[in-house]
Order: C-alpha cells, then sequence, then structure tokens
C-alpha cells in the first residue's frame, strides 16, 4: 500500500508532449497536465480514494505538504493503519496486517520515499532540482503510443514515464527501488485524467503492480490547510 | 455538466481514431500466460557475471530464450532482453561501469538447428534498455571482450554467417565505446573469427582463433585453410600466426583459454586430423601437446569453452560433452560426479566466480548448473524456463495436457493447470534423446507418440512411459529409409484413427502401429547429391542424422477428408494426395511465381477446416542463407499459389494454423516472431502480449474446448493465450465501434477448479487459466477519462455486486466471483474478521451484467446455471444459501449491535467529564464499563497480538459462515445447529444492550 505515495507523485507530474527532444516532451507534459504556473502553486494536497476488491472496500485518505511530509490513512474494515513520511523519517502502522505498533520505514525505502515528497513533480523544473532526463523513443503502453522517458533523480534513483503522444498525459511510470539490497521494478498505471480545481489535471485512477485493484480518487483538494500533528506518529 | 462534457468529448475523439492499423494491442488483457516449464530448461549459450558483486548479479545468454539476470546469485530470474533477438551468441560486462552490458546475438554454437542473430546490443542501465550497436549482418557472435584498462575498446570476435559466404565474419573492434566499428582481422568469406583472449596485464596483447566452416541442409564441415591462431601486440593493429609446436594444418575450430593470473600461460584445444590439447607457457610463442581425454577433444565445433581459474593458473574447466577439470595446469583432467544433480550433457558457458573461486555456474544444454565446490558437485537451477520446444500438441483431458519434443531433452508431457499452479514437478519426460513431435493418440487417451532423433518413433503409454518401437522398416528390395533428424508424426484430423509417418516414403497406420502400409512413392527429389551425410562433418567426422535430407518434414490430413493428405518434403517438394495415397500430385512447381525458392524446405502445411480445396504452408530457406518469410495459400488444392506477405514479418516460417472457427483469424510462427491475421492473411501484425517479441515460434495449436492458444517456442517454453474466441468475433462485429460488450454466455456456478493450499515453491512455476469465465469488453482505444466498472444486478433489479475494470485499448476481461458483496461486520477489535472479504455465492438464475464506459453503459444478460453432474444438487445449493445469507444477516445485525455499543460508550464518556457528583460520575462510569463487559462478549477487545485468539461471538459467527459459503456441499446437520444456537447468543446480546438503555 505504501507504493501509494509513489503513484500519487507521479500522477502530480504527469502531462504531456509530442515533440523530439526530451525537453520539448517534458513541456508538453507539464502543459498538458495544468502548466508549470498551477503546479508552482500546488503546495498541500488531501485526497480521498477507495479500491474494490470483489466489492470489499478499502478506504484510502492522502495528506501531502510539498517537499514536506505524506501520509497515507487506510480503512479496512473499520480498521485504520497509516503510512507516514517526511524528509526526515517514516513510519507504517498496518493492525490488518498484524502489525501492533508503528514500525520505522527501513533506510533505503525511505531514501526513495524521499523523492516522492515533491508532490509539484520531479518532471517540473527537473534541471534546477539536480535531475537529468533522457528521451528513449516511442513504446505502446495498453495501445497508445508513447514517449519513453527516463528520469535520473538527484538521490540517484531513477523512474521511466511513458508520455501519451497523443494528449500528453503519463499514462504508466516504471521505478526502481531497492529493497534488501535487491533492486525491485514497479509499475503505476494511471487514467481517468481530470482537471481540478487549480486548473491542475491529475490522474484520478491509478493502478499499482503491487494492488490487487485500481485505486480511484473520489475528492482531491488542493492546497488545504494540513494540520501538521496529522504527520505525527505516536510511537 | 463540466464532468459530461468532457467524457462525451472523449468519445467523439475516440471516433476519429477509429482508422488505427491492427496491431497487439487489440489483445488487450488477453496476454500469454509462460508455461515454462523450467523442469528440463534449455541451451545456455553465455553466463557473465559482476565480478565487484561476489557473484550475486549474473547475466545469461540462451539459444533462443534471449538474456536473463539474476540479482540473488540465481535464487531468481527475470528476463531482460524480450523486445530483441532471442538466440545469444555472447555477453559481456563492462567491469568499469558494470551496469554496462552488451549482447552479441546468433549463438555460434553451429549445429544444424542454431538460430541467427542481427547484432550487437548495449545497455547502459543493467538491462532495462537497449540500443543495436551495429554488426548487424554478422549473424553469429562468439565472444566479446572489453579491455580491462579501457572501456572504450571492444573486440567482437564474429564466426559470422552459417550457411553462406558472407565478408561480415571476423574479428571487429571499436575505439569509441561501440559508436564504430572496424575489422581488424579477416581472412576470407568463409572463415570468421571464433575466440579470442586479451592480457590483461598488457592489453595490447590480443589472442584470436580464426576458423573456416560452413553448413548445408545436407553436410557439415569444420575446417579449412582459414583456420588458425593468431597473435597481436598492437591492439589488434597487426597479427601473425601462432605455430611452434602445433600440429600440421589444416586446423577446425580451436577452444583458447588464457591464465588471468598468469597470461604468459595459454591452453589450446585444435581440431585438426589429430584433434588435441596444446598449452604454453611463452604467450604462445611455442606449444606442447598433453594428453587429452575423450572428454576434453570431442566435438570440437560445438564444445568450445575452456577456462582457467581467475586466480590459480592450474585450474583448468574444460565444459564439453561432460565436465572436466584439471589441476595441474592441463595435463591431466577428471571429471565431476553426478552427486547433488545429474549434470546435463553439452556445455557451452561457464563462469567463476572471481571472488569465491570454488563457486562455478555452468551453461549447459539443459540448462544452468551451481557448483560450489569447484565443480564436483552441482545444483540444477530451475528458474530458467527456456526450453527449445520443436513441436506442441494436446489433448482433451479435463485441464488439458500438453504435449511436446525439445532439443537434447526429450518428449515430455505436462498439464495447462494443476493446484497451486503449473510447477517443474507437473512435468514428466516421457522419452528421451533430442524430442521433436509429441503426438497424442485421438482416440486412445492413454496413449501418445513420441520420438528422438532421425525417425525413432514410439508409442508410449501415457500412465507409465513404457515404450514400443514402431519405426516402419524397409521392405524387401527397398532402399534404406530416410529419416530426418525431426521425422513428422502426424494423426488424422478427419480420421483421428490414422497415424502417419514419413521417411521418403509416408507410412499410415490403423492400428496405433502395430501394423504399417506404405502410402506413397518416394516424394522426395531424391537428389544422390544430398544424400552423403556419412562424410558430415569435416575434420571431425559428425553423423548424428541431423545432416540427413531428400526426406518427409511435414505432414498434414485436412479435417474434411481422411483422403486429402499434404506432405511437405525438406528439399521442397509438396504432394497432396485426394485418394488416401493411391494417388499423388507433386505441386511444388507451381509455387514458382511467387517468389518462394523451389528447394526450400516445407516446414508446415494447414489443410483448411472451412473449404477442401484450400491449404496453407510455409517454406523455411534459411539453409541456403535466405531468412525471408514465406508463407502462402493455394484454394485450388495446389495448382495456383497467393503469397501472403506483410512488412512486419521477421525470420523464416515455421508454422501456419487456421483457426478452426473463423476462417480469417490466421496464426504465423517464425524464427523470429509469432504474428496474427484476423482478415484472412490480407494484413498481419506482431503479437506482444506477454510473449517475447522475436520470440522463435515453431509450433501453434489452438485446443478444441478451451479456445486456448498453445504456442511452443524453441527457447522459451510454451505459451499459452486462454481462450482466444474474442477475437473470433473481431472483424466483423466491432468494425467501428468505440466499444463493445460481449455477449456473456452462460457460467456454470463454482469455486473454482482446484483446492489445496499455497502456490508451488521451488523453481519456475505457472499460474493457472482463470477459474470462472469473464466478462469481456473491447476498447477501440484506451480510455483516457472516466472510469470502466462492472454491476451485476439480480432479476429484481438489485444490485449485488460492483467490480473495477481495466481502461485499455484492445479485449479487456472482469471477472465475476459469482458471490454477492461480502457483509459489513463487526468492528473495534484489534484483529481482522476474515468474514468482511467472504460472500455467498448466488442462486442459479438470470442477472444482468452493465458495463459503465465513462457515461456510456451496456448491459448483457448473464445466467448462472447449477451443475447438474455434480454430486452437489440443487436442493443442497439452496440450503447452502439459505444459511449463508442467514449468518451474512446475523453478521450484520452484530456489526450493528456493536456500533451501537460503541456509540453509546462514546457518548457516556464524552459526558463524563461534565459530571460533577461522584455518585452520578461512578454510576455513569459503571454503564460504560457494563457495555464493555456486553461488548466483550460479542467481538475481541483485548488482544493485541494477530497470533493471540480471542473467540467471541463474531468468531463464532464466522467460523460456521466461512465454512458454509466456501463448502460446495449443504451444510451437515451440526452446522445448521450451531447456527440456531448463534442466533439465540446474538438475539441474548441484543437483549442485553435493550435493557442496558
Amino acid at each position: 500500500m505504501k507504493s501509494i505515495f509513489s503513484m500519487l507523485a507521479s500522477v502530480l507530474l504527469f502531462a504531456s508532449a509530442s515533440a523530439q527532444s526530451v525537453d520539448e516532451v517534458i513541456a508538453k507534459h507539464i502543459d498538458a497536465i495544468g502548466g508549470r504556473d498551477n503546479w508552482k502553486k500546488v503546495n498541500s494536497i488531501k485526497a480521498e480514494a477507495s479500491l474494490s476488491v470483489q466489492g470489499t472496500d478499502v478506504a484510502v485518505t492522502l495528506y501531502m505538504v510539498h517537499n514536506k511530509a505524506m501520509k497515507q490513512v487506510i480503512n479496512v474494515m473499520n480498521m485504520e493503519g497509516y503510512v507516514v513520511m517526511t524528509d526526515k523519517e517514516g513510519w507504517t502502522f498496518m493492525p490488518f496486517m498484524g502489525q501492533t505498533a508503528p514500525e520505522a520505514i527501513p533506510a533505503e525505502q525511505l531514501k526513495a520515499g524521499v523523492d516522492e515528497l515533491d508532490i509539484q513533480g520531479d518532471l517540473l523544473d527537473y534541471k534546477e532540482k539536480g535531475h537529468t532526463a533522457e528521451l528513449l523513443g516511442k513504446e505502446d503502453v495498453d495501445g497508445a503510443e508513447c514517449y519513453k522517458l527516463k528520469l535520473t533523480r538527484k538521490s540517484g534513483n531513477s523512474s521511466t514515464y511513458f508520455i501519451d503522444t497523443k494528449n500528453h498525459y503519463a499514462v504508466r511510470r516504471t521505478s526502481k527501488m531497492t529493497a534488501n539490497g535487491q533492486e525491485v521494478d514497479l509499475t503505476m498505471n494511471m487514467s481517468n485524467f481530470q482537471k481540478l480545481e487549480g486548473g491542475i489535471v491529475y490522474a484520478m485512477t491509478q493502478e499499482n503492480s503491487s494492488q490487487p485493484a485500481p485505486v480511484n480518487f473520489t475528492k482531491v483538494q488542493v492546497n488545504p490547510t494540513i494540520d501538521p500533528a496529522v504527520f505525527q506518529v505516536k510511537k | 455538466m463540466k464532468q459530461s462534457f468532457i467524457a462525451i468529448s472523449l468519445f467523439v475523439s475516440c471516433a476519429g481514431s477509429a482508422s488505427a492499423q491492427l496491431n497487439s494491442s487489440i489483445f488487450g488483457m488477453m496476454e500469454a500466460r509462460a508455461l515454462g516449464p523450467g523442469s528440463m530448461s534449455g541451451r545456455i549459450t553465455a553466463i557473465e557475471g559482476v565480478e565487484k558483486d561476489e557473484g550475486k548479479t549474473l547475466y545469461v545468454g540462451t539459444a533462443g530464450g534471449g538474456v536473463w539476470k539474476t540479482q540473488t546469485g540465481g535464487a531468481s530470474f527475470k528476463p531482460v532482453f524480450d523486445k530483441y533477438c532471442q538466440s545469444i551468441g555472447a555477453l559481456a560486462i563492462d567491469q568499469r561501469n558494470p551496469k554496462t552490458i552488451y549482447v552479441g546475438t546468433g549463438e555460434s554454437n553451429m549445429r544444424n538447428s542454431v538460430s541467427v542473430g542481427d547484432g550487437l546490443y548495449r545497455t547502459t542501465d543493467g538491462g532495462d534498455n537497449w540500443v543495436r550497436l551495429g554488426l548487424d549482418s554478422t549473424e553469429h557472435i562468439a565472444k566479446i571482450v572489453i579491455d580491462p584498462s579501457n572501456s572504450q575498446n571492444i573486440y567482437v570476435a564474429a564466426p559470422g554467417p552459417l550457411w553462406h559466404d558472407s565478408q561480415h565474419r571476423g574479428l571487429y573492434k571499436s575505439t569509441d565505446g561501440g559508436k564504430s566499428w572496424e575489422k581488424i582481422l579477416y581472412i576470407d568469406p568463409r572463415t570468421g573469427c571464433a575466440d579470442i583472449s586479451i592480457d590483461p596485464k598488457q592489453p595490447n596483447v590480443v589472442y584470436a582463433t580464426t576458423w573456416t566452416f560452413r553448413r548445408t541442409p545436407f553436410s557439415f564441415e569444420s575446417g579449412g585453410v582459414g583456420s588458425g591462431i593468431f597473435k597481436s601486440v598492437d591492439g589488434g593493429k597487426t597479427w601473425r600466426p601462432l605455430e611452434k609446436g602445433l600440429p600440421a594444418k589444416p586446423y577446425g575450430r580451436v577452444a583458447l583459454a588464457m591464465a588471468p593470473s598468469a597470461p604468459e600461460n595459454l591452453i589450446a584445444i585444435i581440431e585438426s586430423a589429430k584433434t588435441g590439447l596444446y598449452i604454453s607457457s611463452d604467450g604462445g610463442e611455442s606449444w606442447k601437446q598433453q594428453s587429452a581425454t575423450f572428454n576434453v577433444v570431442a566435438r570440437p565445433f560445438y564444445f568450445s569453452t575452456l577456462v582457467i581459474d581467475p586466480k590459480d593458473p592450474k585450474r583448468v574447466y574444460r565444459p564439453a560433452y561432460a565436465f572436466a577439470y584439471s589441476s595441474d595446469g592441463g595435463y591431466s583432467f577428471a571429471e565431476a560426479s553426478n552427486e547433488g544433480a545429474n549434470v546435463h550433457a553439452d556445455h557451452h558457458a561457464l563462469w567463476i566466480n572471481p571472488t569465491h573461486t570454488n563457486q562455478l555456474f555452468l551453461g549447459t544444454d539443459g540448462g544452468v548448473f551451481m557448483s560450489m565446490d569447484r565443480g564436483s558437485t552441482w545444483m540444477f537451477m530451475q528458474n530458467l524456463p527456456v526450453g527449445q520446444f520443436y513441436h506442441v500438441d494436446v489433448d482433451r483431458h479435463e485441464p488439458y495436457r500438453i504435449y511436446g519434443g525439445l532439443q537434447d531433452n526429450g518428449s515430455w508431457i505436462g498439464p495447462s493447470a494443476s493446484p497451486g499452479g503449473i510447477g517443474v514437478g507437473d512435468w514428466k519426460e516421457m522419452y528421451g534423446g533430442d524430442g521433436f513431435w509429441v503426438v497424442p493418440d485421438r482416440r486412445d487417451p492413454n496413449i501418445a507418440y513420441a520420438e528422438s532423433q532421425g525417425g525413432d518413433v514410439n508409442r508410449i503409454d501415457t500412465r507409465t512411459f513404457k515404450s514400443v518401437s514402431i519405426r516402419p522398416q524397409p521392405g524387401t528390395g527397398e532402399p534404406k529409409l530416410r529419416w530426418n533428424w525431426n521425422t513428422p508424426i502426424a494423426t488424422g484430423q478427419a480420421d483421428p484413427g490414422n497415424l502417419y509417418v514419413g521417411a521418403q516414403f509416408l507410412y499410415r497406420s490403423k492400428d496405433q502401429g502395430r501394423s504399417w502400409e506404405r502410402i506413397s512413392p518416394d516424394l522426395t527429389t531424391n537428389d544422390p547429391r544430398k544424400q552423403e551425410q556419412e562424410n558430415s562433418g569435416g575434420l571431425s567426422a559428425d553423423v548424428t542424422s541431423a545432416e540427413n535430407h531428400t526426406t518427409i518434414f511435414t505432414i498434414s490430413e485436412s479435417p474434411l477428408d481422411a483422403n486429402i493428405v499434404c506432405v511437405g518434403t525438406d528439399d521442397g517438394n509438396l504432394q497432396i494426395t485426394t485418394d488416401g495415397g493411391k494417388t499423388w500430385a507433386n505441386v511444388s512447381a507451381n509455387l514458382a511465381g511467387t517468389g518462394i525458392p523451389s528447394q526450400a524446405w516445407v516446414s508446415s502445411i494447414e489443410p483448411s477446416a472451412f473449404d477442401r480445396q484450400t491449404v496453407y504452408a510455409t517454406f523455411d530457406h534459411h539453409m541456403y542463407g535466405d531468412h525471408r518469410t514465406y508463407v502462402a495459400r493455394s484454394t485450388d488444392m495446389g495448382k495456383t499459389w497467393k503469397r501472403l506477405e506483410s512488412a512486419e514479418f521477421t525470420g523464416f516460417a515455421h508454422r501456419i494454423r487456421e483457426d478452426r472457427v473463423n476462417k480469417d483469424l490466421l496464426f504465423l510462427g517464425t524464427e523470429m516472431g509469432l504474428f496474427s491475421s484476423l482478415d484472412g492473411g490480407a494484413s498481419w501484425f506482431r503479437m506482444k502480449n506477454s510473449i517475447p517479441w522475436m520470440a522463435l515460434v515453431r509450433d501453434i495449436q489452438i485446443h478444441p474446448n478451451t479456445h486456448d492458444l498453445i504456442v511452443g517456442t524453441h527457447g522459451r517454453g510454451i505459451f499459452i493465450i486462454d481462450d482466444i474466441s474474442p477475437l473470433r468475433n473481431l472483424p466483423g462485429e466491432l468494425s467501428g465501434r468505440d466499444i463493445h460488450f460481449f455477449p456473456a454466455p452462460p457460467q456454470t456456478l463454482t469455486t473454482g477448479r482446484f483446492g489445496g493450499g499455497s502456490v508451488v515453491n521451488g523453481g519456475f512455476a505457472a499460474g493457472n487459466p482463470p477459474a470462472l469465465p469473464a466478462f469481456q469488453y473491447y476498447l477501440k482505444d484506451r480510455l483516457t477519462s472516466g472510469v470502466v466498472k462492472l454491476e451485476i444486478h439480480d432479476k429484481s433489479g438489485k444490485l449485488i455486486q460492483s467490480l473495477p475494470g481495466s481502461a485499455r485499448k484492445g479485449i479487456n476481461r472482469i471477472y465475476w466471483n459469482q458471490r454477492i458483496t461480502p457483509p459489513k461486520t463487526a468492528g473495534g477489535s484489534t484483529k481482522r474478521d476474515i468474514s468482511g472479504f467472504i460472500a455467498p455465492q448466488v442462486l442459479p438464475g438470470d442477472y444482468v451484467a452493465t458495463l459503465k464506459v465513462g457515461t456510456k453503459s451496456f448491459t448483457q444478460p448473464v445466467t448462472l446455471v447449477h451443475d447438474a453432474q455434480s454430486t452437489f444438487t440443487l436442493a443442497d445449493r439452496e440450503l447452502q444459501h439459505r444459511t449463508a445469507m442467514e449468518l451474512f444477516g446475523m453478521h450484520e445485525e452484530l456489526a450493528k449491535l456493536v456500533a451501537d455499543i460503541m456509540a453509546r460508550q462514546k457518548s457516556y464518556t464524552d459526558s463524563l467529564p461534565k459530571i460533577t457528583r461522584a455518585k452520578d460520575k461512578r454510576r455513569m462510569q459503571a454503564s460504560i464499563d457494563s457495555l464493555e463487559a456486553l461488548r466483550g462478549t460479542l467481538v475481541p477487545t483485548k488482544q493485541t497480538s494477530v497470533f493471540a485468539d480471542e473467540e467471541r461471538l463474531r468468531e463464532r459467527i464466522t467460523e460456521v459462515y466461512v465454512a458454509v459459503c466456501n463448502n460446495e456441499q449443504a451444510p451437515t446437520n451440526l452446522q445448521l445447529a450451531r447456527v440456531r444456537e448463534l442466533r439465540r447468543q446474538l438475539d441474548e446480546g441484543l437483549t442485553q444492550f435493550a435493557k442496558l438503555r
């Protein structure tokens, strides 16, 4: 479930392109998802989402403060768990998985997670952020011709974005995570793009390779006030 | 309004793009299921590891299965080269930048069945992305070496094309990291470069071996004046031959090894009139012959691997027919034991972990083996599904079984589904040798026919694997029978009692091979120039039936008429009889106008199931150096032919298959891909739906009952696309539609085919097909805005289930578990209650499925039926359903009761601080405590661990509820009695709560 973090972050970044150079592709992508100016104003997000497994609903609430903290609250059958990540620490508490107290997120996962705190998206102003991008060509994703674009972040972590050549939305992101020294591939598919308040475009349906069903966002608030206490963990 | 407008705009936009060309995305969620197996694996051609990684990260190159990567020292593998040529000749890792790997395509173990490559590739991110660097026409690459002191200097040894003269062979060098290449050692159009070593201490000192070789369809020659050993001391600018102490030329293939820790020490196995082992201790300036065992010098064209330990110059490994090692620098050799694993014969790759040199990874014709004791004992890695099937077939068992023969790995049988998934243990080898055709008897479920190379045909009892040789023998006065290495065996499609095998004559049996009738004259060209196989091999005789020629290669009986039999030969004849073999017509001359070469192998023939006059055929001309894809159709029994062509095609053709329901649905397998046509061959597209794009597709079957497409590959095992029936309706029904919801056929109520525990463990495991039929819909384009979901309503119109759907282009599938939505169960405890995920199965009857795509809705009725054949009667099912629903209701009542208790507790607790009188406070607290005591009888309230059971009413209801929901039987008498007791306990709780008001 913690991968919802990465889903969300990538959603936030997706946009369009149809050009030859990597910068042109990224510029068109940013324009398609609402434009740089609108995204630069995004400092916090609160989102409600759910996923359904053969009729059993799992409710998810996300809180994100740009470059500072994220929290994902998961409610399964009246039991509440969460994942919290800040730029300094990360915790999970999943009582429905048998956890009886918050557990610290391993350092290597935390390192990857910190990249996701950039809710404005790591393609936005990527050079200023110290990232590098490379256009690897075009590739089909579920029937959509896409630009394949590899972003290597300042941290060393990398993701590959697949940006639809028609509408310039990012419809897939693949990432590598390191777990116990081994690389793990993660894939997230995005669809149901909707324009939100503030003019940004958001993928309201996200499907992660590690999850049993797609996550549907039902409500996304842009720039709500989020009490910092939300991210505090009672250890 | 705004949302609707967006959705409508989308559909308008989709309609505007409706003319998009068909491609593999039409399959949508109809992804192939990789069946493996890992049981026998396949030929491994290269293994390289990251030196600084202590043997954890390795790359494995295969003969026909691409490149596989492990980051776990072999505990798990993943393919990293699925979009490219699958035949791998060599790998090299830039150890200074270990995410940079070079792949040379085109295996160089030059046996008759070797595939071809299309150049050199490089990744700089550990295999995620690849670029082709050139050398496209080399066809075969034997070795890649990177200068350890300068990663820009790369050497590529290319033996070059096997079947024709070419200047695209020799030793190539790049000094700019692969951007440009210079051929630095070239002898002649028949001689390539087979091996190279570079001195790690003086990188300008380079050794290379050259090799003259050639195959024809009917001969092989290893050796010639161009073969030799050469040395350069200036990084390949100039070369001189090494000869002192070496045998007289001509040479054949030379295997060369250098001791990395003492590079002046070299060892060479030189194929010559007297093939031998030679040792040099002065950088190749002089050599001495050493004694050598049979294994060391056997079959040098095929066994070219020789490796010296990275640290110990005296420890020499000779992986060949068997695994031999020397501890005295090659003076003497011993062979590995078979303890731990019986190491498969025929070795082609060895990687020694330089950090722990006791650890070896060995590549054989039967997969990768790992040793922790320098090769004395081995462990087999069963997780590399790279089996090289020649042919596959299926029977009508439930679930059906798959039969197939593999290169150097015999004939196997395995299930298409198995409890927990299909593991390595589910596959059994029914016959040995090289395996080819394995054909089930169409009438006797316990009999199959299998063979080993050169016509060794057997009837096999599939229960015991006891075999009986049934190979036809020549009659008095008849010539020696000529059996292809890959001798065809066929059973009748119109008359399932017919069994056919072909030498140069066609034989038919009607009694499972107990007696045979020769029903043809010699159907080949009978060209004596192509029948001199006893002279094959070159310097080393190599006569294994692999070069047998002027033989029958494929046989097909028409599905419409058992008297129509089509036969193709390896020398270009296509013969048809329409009278059961009394007379034959050779129609191959009629192909002349199509551009299909006259001597091309007729690799498959497919008589149509719709028209007696229509026949399809594929032709393979690669043994004459021509890799084009030849496939043709005749609609007049071979009198005239139309070639089916496509710019999409790559690779020489092996198999054409016509669907048995839709005559316009065709599948084509080639050496480089699987292709499909939905319009009778007018247009084609490459299938990429979880199938390697350039898979070596040797055979294709369509199961008559399940409608599965079964694909046999020569290097990636078997793939199944479950139930392709939606494709049968696509071309006509869907033309012009953006969305289509397919009719839902009646579903039999079931909890699934299998029970059992967790998935199989150990080795490669394949998933099972879906246990239930899918609701299927087609989207012309990927949905950008809006969601897809499926709602199920009962006949009263009540919504009973809602399921999310995929938004991808093509065929999408949603599986409904035939159950309603699970109950809302009582919360408040610290332990999850499983009942919240389990629902009663619905009753037989009519339901309505509504597909919602954005703002559009589509409905299809669906009928769920009771399995009348089951011992679980309809009355049983109805009682089960009633009982399950009663327990369902009790769970929801309990959930409400617990929620009410907790709400009142909260109310009291919130009020507590406002109460000032101590007596009132105590009374309020007592009420809270009473409520908590009641709650504690209904749900767990004390436990803090999932391992600490605390049985309360919720758990007691769950125990019976889960059992009743999941059983395919009527509830037992005690379960029914228990429901009554639990009802009483629940009523008691309700009463107590009422009293506490």
